[in-house]
């Protein structure tokens, strides 16, 4: 084979793979967006994910008054009982009735719980709520129950309510679930404390490695440990969260796996990463710099901190931003440490699932969720974009100020 | 005339190997001090033993003394961060921090503590006038350092040194990586700064040597051969090796 095409196809081989790994990405984007594009709305981003449900009778001291004003927004309407509703399929591909608009002199929004435990507080139906069953009086006096069959479709719904009932009695509802507003948050908590903690330890560490210690044995043997420890799969860093931390979180108040734990567990993981990072920007750092701090009289942790640190500040805004996708991206570590039960109002010592065990939480059941596991794989898409650009900024900011 | 630094038999070694050997010599104060030899004769270590800067480097051991104001640098009792804010070092290279013009110079000061913002200003402003940078920066002081020229950042550096009042200026090299034109800025700068303080400059040209220096010190493989006033290296100096270094037949 002559040199030329031997050339020709070594080039060829590195335009293919390149295709290739272009092609898988730009794959891999398609179908989450394909899949995930439809289920995005403001809710899925401020929602419960578990469904509230209701079930609430018309207080009895409600008197029946005309709707306000006219209704010309979405859905059916009905003008005698100042409600709006239209079908809708849920992000668990569930056909629903939902209630577009109630009136403020509507039955439906002078109702109170009949639930036992609840009776008695209001419990009025909202916009985003969805329809179970009505129970209503008809003109001969008798209670008819409207069940979810038999309600229909929305305008058959209106209908029968407009057409057949002289009173409201109760009416069974549920709030519209799978919204991912808890995960979100738990995963921005996880983000803090373990930055938070990492940070600090793992730039000190950093300046230990490369400013003070010396070739001593040890010094080489703490840094091989390190190294090592960033190819240490996460489930067996999961595994010393709970036997390790867990009494460390304990101590603090909590009572079971929590997200204080599952923070922990990834300031440990990052470590590495944040030391690493930060090593390699020192090692950047001229130094004709230190030697011009030093011959003016700076002590050496004046030279580190108003010379060094300054000039290294956009590789560890690296480790930083190399952190944040690590934590956003973790599971394994999580599944153990912060448990996979889905909470709508995470606390920091309380259980909760980041965005990504939550995609592990809802596809490992018995019918996988493939349309919400898209979105909120869009969704940290989006995170991480925008923490990206976020960090850069700062970065370029900083770098400005200083120079 | 007073003496500055006196040194007594010292004697540097980078881990096995000898750099410095049993070096004798008196360095005046307010006098120009000049260093000269071929590469790798230890010129450079020996003015960064002065302010102490090789304790930087690892493996570096140093025996003998260094007697400044009666009291040897290499004792315990000295403070050498102390012994750095009165003897002040200018590199080879320019090596400004990478921040302004301002804070460039305000770093020594700031460091020892000083935050008044008046006192700032003045001393800023006189170590610029007096490194004859003041009038090429002046009205963008908060302007990056790293923007200015070669020769500018150099006189930068000397005024970031002069900020701090040292009573010594070590001079490593200052025009090596300079043109003629900051070359003789610089010359002229030295020449002048000579009434307020002590120099030593290490240097490889020797018509530098001979323009600014009052004594000049010749050093071979690490020992000083010859220490004398500059004209009489020069002229007529007393070893054979001086002479034929001086004369250009061999470095």
């Amino acid at each position: 084979m002559s040199r030329n095409v031997k050339d020709r196809l070594l080039q060829a081989s590195t335009y293919i793979s390149s295709a290739l790994s272009v092609i898988v990405l730009a794959a891999i984007i398609i179908y989450l967006v394909v899949n995930g594009v439809s289920s995005l709305s403001m809710h899925l981003l401020t929602g419960d994910y578990y469904a509230s449900t209701a079930n609430s009778g018309v207080k009895s001291d409600y008197v029946y008054n005309e709707p306000t004003a006219s209704y010309d927004g979405e859905g059916y309407y009905s003008s005698k009982w100042g409600i709006a509703v239209e079908d809708i399929v849920t992000a668990h591909n569930d056909e629903e009735l939902s209630v577009t608009y109630v009136d403020p002199n509507s039955p439906f929004a002078h109702m109170e719980s009949l639930v036992a435990g609840q009776d008695g507080q209001d419990s009025a139906l909202g916009v985003g709520d969805l329809i179970q069953n009505v129970y209503y009086e008809d003109a001969s006096g008798e209670t008819v129950f409207l069940s979810k069959v038999r309600m229909g479709d929305a305008e058959n719904l209106i209908m029968t309510l407009d057409n057949e009932a002289v009173a409201i009695v109760s009416c069974n509802f549920e709030g519209l679930g799978g919204g991912i507003r808890g995960s979100i948050i738990a995963t921005l908590y996880l983000i803090v404390i373990s930055l938070v903690i990492s940070l600090p330890i793992g730039i000190a560490s950093a300046i230990y490695l490369h400013e003070y210690a010396n070739k001593s044995k040890i010094n080489k043997l703490i840094r091989q440990g390190i190294d090592t420890l960033t190819g240490v799969p996460s489930i067996i860093y999961g595994l010393m969260g709970v036997a390790v931390l867990f009494p460390v979180t304990q101590l603090v108040g909590a009572t079971s796996t929590s997200i204080l734990l599952g923070g922990l567990t990834l300031a440990i993981i990052l470590l590495p990463t944040i030391i690493s990072s930060t090593e390699e920007a020192l090692i950047v750092v001229p130094q004709s710099l230190r030697d011009g701090s030093l011959s003016l009289g700076a002590t050496k942790s004046q030279t580190i901190f108003k010379v060094v640190l300054p000039c290294a500040i956009n590789g560890i805004l690296t480790g930083v931003l190399l952190g944040i996708g690590r934590v956003i991206g973790e599971s394994a570590a999580l599944v153990y440490t912060t448990s996979t039960v889905i909470s709508d109002n995470p606390g920091i010592l309380t259980q909760g699932t980041s965005l990504s065990l939550m995609i592990w939480s809802i596809m490992s059941g018995e019918q996988p969720n493939y349309q919400l596991a898209s979105a909120i794989s869009l969704i940290i898409l989006v995170i991480v974009f925008v923490i990206n650009f976020i960090v850069k900024i700062i970065g370029k900011r900083l770098a400005r100020s200083f120079m | 005339m007073e003496t500055c630094f006196s040194v007594k038999n010292l004697n540097l070694y980078y881990g096995d190997k000898q750099a410095l050997k049993n070096i004798n010599m008196e360095i005046m104060k307010n006098q120009v001090t000049a260093f000269i030899g071929p590469s790798g004769c230890g010129k450079s270590t020996f003015i960064r033993c002065l302010n102490r800067m090789n304790d930087l480097i690892e493996g570096c051991r140093v025996e003998g003394e260094v007697i400044k104001d009666d009291l040897d640098i290499y004792s315990p009792k000295q403070d050498i961060v102390d012994l750095r804010t009165r003897v002040g070092m200018v590199f080879q290279k320019p090596n400004p921090f990478p921040m302004s013009i301002y804070d460039n110079i305000a770093y020594g000061p700031r460091c020892q503590g000083l935050k008044d913002r008046k006192q700032l200003d003045e001393i800023v402003v006189r170590s610029l006038k007096q490194a004859a940078l003041y009038e090429e920066v002046e009205g963008h002081l908060d302007g990056s350092a790293m923007g200015l020229s070669g020769g500018q950042q150099q006189r930068l550096c000397i005024a970031r040194c002069i900020a701090m009042s040292p009573e010594v200026i070590l001079m490593d090299e200052p025009t090596s990586a300079l043109d003629p034109i900051s070359t003789s800025k610089i010359e002229d700068l030295v020449l002048e700064l000579k009434k307020n303080y002590t120099i030593v400059i290490v240097t490889h040209n020797m018509q530098q040597a001979a323009r600014i220096s009052d004594v000049t010190a010749f050093f071979l493989l690490g020992e000083v051969i010859e220490c004398d006033k500059t004209d009489v290296i020069f002229s007529h100096p007393n070893d054979v090796r001086t002479e034929n270094y001086v004369t250009g037949r061999f470095g």
